[in-house]
């Protein structure tokens, strides 16, 4: 009917321009700083919310392997102090038995004595000449470069 | 269980894969030159025993000098070139933890290794001025590490090295 028509519209522009009146009038902020939200948050039962979530469903949905690709396990095993765990565990002694011999013994003194006299003599050599190293490459870069790290890009669940 | 040495700790940090330094490449080739003239000694040794014992004469391969020493030259081609294409490491570099590789990293081609052992003798040469740049390189390029394109770097792992050293070490009584 069109009176009727009419009739609606007309409500809803009165309606509109009502609440815009109101909410022009009131001051959100103050309001939202009178609310005590650590009160709300002591009255919300967070056990209860625990319990309705479905964690074997949100697991399902994680992409582990895409995260263990992400992480850099080579800057993790460098952070790790090998030297003390060692020291301090029953590591040191499975090791001592799996790797125990006078001739591996042997060489692993000659060649610790060879590193260290062959940088005695760098180090000389540098002091006489004046110069530095520390920005010269260790090696190769095939040999010394890191291992490049391959970041995924994950993909969103629908 | 053998008891541990009374010994410095090898050092800390890893040197698998760093340029090699002098000292310890010029123990490896001290340690050729003895294997290689040991076995080249032992091979003329047999060689005469058995022409003598199969011509029933006496030879005395030390009174023809020439053929002495195209004997040794070709002998010591063979020890460098063939250990060099094999692995990258001749006896005394595998006792010194060392090996010889391409520039880049990429192990040596035989083709490498033999234009190494050729130009090895010029690095002698001038008081063994070819050897100098072992010790002012920051590649540690010998003479002929430059003509061959080839570097010495460590093979030997001392970070695993220090393990087995604290491994031997007595365990640490937790406080």
């Amino acid at each position: 009917m069109p009176g009727a028509n009419r009739m609606e519209q007309l409500v809803e522009s009165i309606a509109e321009r009502v609440v815009n009146l109101v909410l022009d009038a009131i001051d959100i902020n103050a309001i939202v700083s009178k609310v005590d939200v650590d009160g709300l948050i002591d009255r919300v039962d967070v056990e209860k919310i625990i319990e309705r979530v479905d964690v074997d469903k949100i697991v399902s949905r994680v992409d582990v392997e895409a995260i263990i690709e992400r992480v850099d396990v080579q800057r993790i095993i460098q952070r790790v102090d090998i030297d003390s765990l060692v020291e301090q565990t029953e590591l040191g002694t499975i090791i001592a038995h799996s790797t125990s011999g006078v001739a591996s013994e042997v060489l692993d003194v000659v060649r610790a004595q060879g590193v260290g006299l062959d940088d005695f003599v760098a180090r000389w050599i540098n002091r006489i000449l004046r110069r530095s190293s520390d920005d010269w490459p260790a090696g190769p870069a095939k040999l010394i470069a890191p291992v490049p790290i391959v970041v995924p890009i994950l993909e969103t669940a629908g | 269980m053998t008891a541990p040495m009374a010994t410095a700790a090898p050092p800390a940090s890893g040197r698998l894969g760093n340029y090699a330094g002098g000292l310890t490449r010029l123990v490896a080739f001290a340690v050729d030159i003895a294997a290689s003239w040991g076995i080249f000694t032992l091979g003329v040794a047999g060689l005469t025993f058995a022409i003598s014992l199969v011509t029933g004469k006496q030879v005395n391969l030390a009174s023809r000098q020439i053929i002495a020493l195209v004997a040794i030259i070709i002998w010591e081609f063979l020890y460098f070139s063939y250990q060099w294409s094999l692995g990258g490491r001749t006896i005394g570099m595998a006792l010194l933890g060392i090996r010889v590789v391409a520039t880049e990293g990429d192990p040596i081609t035989p083709r490498q290794a033999v234009v190494r052992t050729l130009t090895l003798p010029l690095s002698f040469l001038l008081f063994g001025l070819g050897f100098i740049g072992i010790l002012l390189n920051k590649d540690r390029h010998a003479l002929h590490d430059r003509l061959a394109r080839t570097v010495v770097v460590y093979s030997w792992d001392a970070r695993a090295a220090r393990l087995r050293w604290l491994a031997k070490q007595e365990p640490a009584t937790p406080a």
